[in-house]
């Protein structure tokens, strides 16, 4: 079972970590989801993929009622990210998901009806959750053709989806990260090879350079806090990505 | 476990197994439809031959035309068959698309077992199955029929196939080509025969 870590808390406004399955198989690559709340509603963040759904389900729910919440937010259309989407469409069937527009037509593979889906623009576009506004950011090409973060201005905590994923290896399995440097060399060959546009990397590390960013949230790995934000961000910007081995 | 659970957890591996004996069942199919082809081909030549064996072979030409009408008929309800098959198809694709999905909701179930919308989700689900397994029970059902019905027509190609043979033996000197006509369409309709014997003992069709 994931467990729950609470990464910001303002009255019934959190952001919850759910992360690190003991009992994950190795053949699945490990992931993070994320909860928001805010009043009454919640909205799921990269929910992961289906077979890793009873971990997500069980630990989501020890938080929060899974039947009450309101939307999931898919970064992008990889299995990885919402491949579970049917399952959690069964506790609300009018839950919305918050995907690219770009994807509108392969997302309702994995399941849902064209009343389901919201498409987001290539611009971006802002999630009310309960008043409270989260910003639907462009991270395209980083790595998905149509790929969107997700900002939350208040709690000033960025879900950056893959940009900033590290596949860490067995050991180093906390939440945050520690030392960068010695952190930042599991997300180098993930980075170099997954992101495909050095010119779209470029436009990203100076749009997030202008937002107050606390916590720098990937979807593998450890979370970025504090200096380590702006420090991934700068590492990033100087990376050239699009290189594959052969 | 529930019993919901328990039963939903029995059903499982019968999909899988319903899906792959199901595959074969069409594959038996496409044979008969391929080997009644071949009849109306052969009964079509059959004709052509008592035409010009003339009145030595009118018995025969008759048979050959009844031959090639039953090889329509074949075909007819070779279509119904291939119909019904599909349905069992799409069935149970549906019923192992829930299998997986069911299987995950009873994991999360196992882990956050007190969860009230984790029940109501698996009791909904377990009375879809319930749907499903009588709706695939019912296909079973008709399956079963055409498969009777296919039967005995094979029956009428055997007494037809052999009625030719005997009307061969009358062919003067076209007897040698017309009984070798006559023989080839009994073999045939034996295929089919035989074919139709496997696909009724399909533990799908038996209901096993």
């Amino acid at each position: 079972m994931k467990t729950t870590k609470t990464i910001f808390q303002d009255g019934s406004h959190k952001w919850i970590a759910i992360v690190r399955d003991p009992a994950k198989p190795n053949f699945l690559v490990d992931t993070n989801e994320y909860l928001v709340t805010h009043g009454d509603q919640a909205l799921v963040l990269d929910p992961g993929g289906a077979e890793i759904f009873p971990a997500v389900f069980s630990a989501l729910s020890a938080e929060f009622d899974p039947s009450a919440l309101s939307g999931i937010f898919a970064s992008h259309q990889d299995p990885d990210i919402c491949s579970s989407l049917a399952l959690w469409l069964e506790f609300n069937p009018g839950m919305k998901c918050y995907v690219s527009w770009l994807w509108g037509g392969f997302i309702p593979h994995f399941g849902g009806n064209a009343d389901t889906f919201v498409a987001i623009p290539d611009e971006g576009m802002d999630i009310s959750l309960g008043g409270l506004i989260l910003r639907a950011v462009p991270a395209h090409y980083l790595h998905s053709s149509g790929n969107f973060n997700l900002y939350d201005k208040v709690a000033k905590i960025l879900f950056s989806g893959d940009v900033g994923a590290a596949l860490l290896p067995p050991g180093m399995d906390g939440l945050f990260v520690e030392n960068f440097d010695a952190h930042i060399r599991h997300a180098e060959g993930f980075h170099r090879r997954w992101m495909g546009s050095n010119e779209a990397k470029r436009r990203w590390c100076e749009r997030v350079s202008q937002m107050e960013i606390d916590l720098l949230c990937p979807q593998h790995g450890a979370i970025y806090q504090g200096n380590d934000v702006q420090r991934f961000i700068n590492w990033f910007d100087e990376l050239q990505v699009g290189i594959a081995g052969a | 476990m529930s019993t919901a659970l328990t039963t939903l957890a029995s059903k499982r591996p019968q999909a899988g197994a319903d899906l792959l004996r199901i595959v074969r069942i069409n594959e038996q199919i496409k044979r008969v439809v391929g080997v009644s082809f071949k009849i109306n081909i052969m009964a079509l030549n059959a004709i052509f031959l008592a035409k010009r064996a003339g009145t030595a072979a009118l018995g025969f030409g008759v048979l050959s035309n009844e031959l090639r009408v039953f090889s329509q008929d074949l075909r007819n309800c070779m279509d119904a068959l291939t119909g019904l098959i599909h349905d069992c198809v799409n069935e149970v694709s549906v019923v192992l698309q829930d299998t997986r999905q069911t299987r995950l909701l009873e994991q999360a179930a196992g882990l956050a077992p007190a969860q009230p919308a984790l029940i109501r989700v698996l009791h909904t689900r377990e009375q879809a199955g319930e749907e499903h397994a009588q709706r695939l029970s019912s296909l079973r059902r008709q399956l079963k029929r055409a498969l009777e019905d296919a039967f005995q027509m094979v029956e009428l190609g055997g007494v037809l196939a052999k009625s030719a043979k005997i009307e061969a033996a009358y062919g003067q000197s076209f007897a040698p080509a017309l009984a070798q006509v006559s023989g080839e369409f009994d073999g045939i309709v034996e295929e089919i025969r035989s074919s139709l014997e496997t696909l009724r003992r399909s533990a799908f069709v038996a209901g096993n």
